[in-house]
């Protein structure tokens, strides 16, 4: 609070504004928290005080930082709520069902607000795309999850902890009401308790009625803290996914629900096929594609190499002998650009000489198919193949407790992101993450638990950036994200989202004690700085500036050539 | 000027305080009642409070009360976000009872230099 600088005032409003719109989120799940405290006829006011307050704060907040949207929906909720708290009326499932739904368009509204961008220009970047499905993160944010458990606290906190890696999560109390849920508005996922008031295995029971009424599998979590053989029998019995025991552990929750809500599509493999005689590269192509390939097919050598640029390629089958450029030679080409030197090559031939097939290979080759080929075996080599180099590359590229990328390739990969945006003059940000106090937490959880919270951030991340950004643990408990198209300011917003949270996911310690932990990052943007080297160095710097200012922030790098304080 | 202010909402607050500073004044931020009246008891060049209404433990006009109990006359400035037909006509010596919306800023720099 010492900058006097008159002009200063509308870049702090902004600022404000976006921090309060970053905020929005973090606050509705305030609210869902305590709103699934309540019951009807309850007369609990602390949490109904609570909600009014929050609610107070989001209106005035909402009007001064002219988020008319925002306001107006909070002084909808709060004048729903404030009859209630005057003692005029009692807690009723109309007002609750009211609140939840307003809930709901604050919700909304953030998605009309905080993520969106003008639309940019993609980004002439050669990145690798992120291929397995579950790294595709884009529509997590849309899947609805359902909790249910008797016990209100319980179903809270984990509506809560899940809500901080990007699920919509709507906690229940009541298996009735859970079961009305389900059947109006199905969920992606149900997680249910398995003991209820109503008997003891009245969650896998209910499962099995929800799942008559609606003539679906609706995809269910059973937790539980009975472990005995038969409660598992019964809730495999009763179609369910997975069974974890109590105390959850969220990290594992997400886990599973990552996997039973994924509905993406494994991306398929993309074969590039070069032959001189074009009817045999057709039929190749149509076998392929029969097998759910995608392919492109070329007679001429020389263009191989331009449609490498635009066609990501898994594998290339090359015809053995073409005029002009053998299949030999146009390997040795593909092997002298350094970023081919891993792609997979297969020839094509009736050269049934192994002396000769294995001259072929030398040149850089991976396996030799003897025409005429049969279709499965044509299909089967190529999958192997194409599937085990995505494997490989897949663990020369990432690192191995994360799934993201390490740091030799984040930096390979920032070079070129910068080189991309600065040609076609968009905006890009560079921001280090590092994860406060982590020693901490590895000397007195033990580095099981150290990993479980590098994993949650790691997941944090992929679910939160954007599919184009590219991000990395850098070492350590260290990481680091290129976001393309962001502005200083956007990146800003979408780190201090990711560290509030981040910050609220509850990590539970070997001797079953609860922790937080938070993060600091330093920021560093185009054009401030102009290339990968000095743009790394000022992250590193903001980076060092928000641990000393008390960790648990982000701080953007200064432009480089400021001009200096008045 | 040195200005307190008094919000449990550390952006509004803040915000409050961007709007004062750019006038000039300085601008000192407490996030209840209670931090409020310390700092009020320690510090008597403080010259103006500007609080919210609604805060949790002491709200607005609580603070107001327990200000003018420990006897000091320093110049109160209410916000709030609810109508402004609410407060009571006993508060007669808070100086402006102002609107949390857009007019905030015009109807603060006003309020203040009006004092």
């Amino acid at each position: 609070m010492t900058q006097h600088d008159p002009q200063n005032l509308q870049a702090r409003k902004a600022r404000l504004r976006n921090s309060f719109i970053a905020q929005l989120p973090h606050r509705v799940r305030e609210l869902r928290q305590h709103l699934s405290q309540l019951a009807p006829g309850q007369q609990d006011a602390p949490h109904l005080q609570e909600i009014h307050r929050i609610l107070h704060t989001l209106k005035g907040s909402g009007a001064t930082f002219g988020v008319p949207e925002v306001m107006s929906t909070a002084r909808g909720a709060e004048q729903s709520l404030s009859r209630v708290l005057d003692g005029e009326a009692p807690i009723t499932s109309k007002l609750l069902d009211e609140l939840a739904a307003q809930l709901e368009t604050l919700e909304r509204l953030e998605f009309e607000y905080a993520p969106s961008l003008p639309q940019e220009r993609a980004p002439e970047v050669d990145l690798p795309a992120q291929r397995s499905g579950r790294d595709i993160a884009s529509c997590r944010g849309e899947h609805s999850i359902y909790v249910c458990d008797d016990d209100p606290e319980m179903a809270g906190a984990l509506a809560m902890q899940l809500g901080c890696f990007g699920y919509r999560v709507t906690p229940f109390t009541s298996l009735t009401r859970l079961c009305q849920a389900v059947t109006t508005a199905p969920p992606a996922a149900v997680i249910l308790d398995v003991v209820f008031p109503e008997g003891r295995n009245a969650g896998p029971d209910t499962l099995v009625e929800i799942n008559r009424i609606t003539g679906q599998r609706v995809p269910t979590i059973f937790m539980s803290n009975r472990e005995d053989f038969a409660a598992r029998l019964h809730a495999v019995q009763a179609g369910g996914s997975a069974y974890c025991t109590k105390p959850v552990k969220t990290v594992e929750m997400v886990e599973i629900l990552d996997l039973i809500t994924d509905t993406t599509p494994a991306e398929p493999f993309h074969i590039l096929i070069v032959d001189d005689d074009p009817d045999l590269a057709q039929y190749h192509a149509l076998i392929l594609e029969q097998a759910g390939m995608v392919t492109r097919v070329l007679s001429d050598p020389a263009e191989v190499l331009q449609q490498l640029e635009t066609f990501k390629a898994d594998l290339v089958l090359i015809d053995l002998y073409m005029p002009r450029c053998s299949g030999l030679e146009l390997a040795q080409v593909l092997r002298q650009v350094p970023r081919h030197i891993s792609l997979p090559i297969i020839y094509v031939s009736s050269e049934t000489d192994a002396a000769r097939q294995f001259k072929a290979l030398a040149a850089g080759a991976d396996g030799f198919l003897t025409k005429p080929l049969e279709p499965q075996r044509l299909v089967t080599e190529i999958r192997l193949r194409a599937e085990r180099m995505r494997t490989l590359r897949s663990l020369m590229v990432r690192d191995s407790l994360t799934g993201l990328f390490n740091h030799n390739t984040i930096l390979q990969l920032l070079e070129i992101a910068v080189a991309a945006a600065l040609r076609g003059n968009t905006p890009l940000s560079f921001a280090m993450i590092d994860i406060d106090r982590f020693k901490q937490v590895n000397d007195g959880h033990g580095h099981n638990i150290g990993d479980q919270v590098l994993m949650a951030l790691g997941r944090s991340l992929r679910l939160r950036m954007r599919e184009s950004d590219v991000v990395g643990r850098y070492g350590g408990e260290e990481f680091a994200v290129v976001m393309l198209g962001a502005t200083a300011e956007r990146a800003q917003q979408v780190l201090d989202t990711l560290r509030l949270n981040f910050a609220e996911v509850t990590f539970v310690g070997a001797g079953g004690q609860q922790f937080h932990c938070s993060f600091s990052a330093g920021l560093a943007a185009l054009p401030d700085f102009t290339d990968a080297a000095t743009l790394q160095e000022a992250a590193d710097r903001a980076l060092y500036l928000a641990k000393r200012r008390g960790r648990n922030r982000v701080e953007c790098a200064p432009i480089a050539s400021a001009t200096p304080p008045r | 000027m040195h200005i307190l202010i008094v919000d449990d909402d550390p952006l509004t607050g803040e915000f409050s305080a961007a709007i004062l500073q750019q006038a000039g004044h300085h601008c000192e931020l407490v996030e209840h009642g209670v931090a409020a009246l310390e700092r009020l008891r320690a510090d008597e060049t403080i010259a103006c409070v500007v609080s919210d209404l609604h805060m949790p433990g002491l709200d607005g006009l609580e603070l107001h009360r327990e200000i003018r109990t420990l006897g000091i006359a320093v110049p109160f400035i209410l916000l709030s976000g609810d109508d402004l037909c609410r407060t009571p006509d006993q508060h007669r010596d808070i100086s402006a009872h102002i609107h949390k919306d857009e007019t905030l800023e015009q109807a603060l720099l006003q309020a203040v230099a009006r004092l």
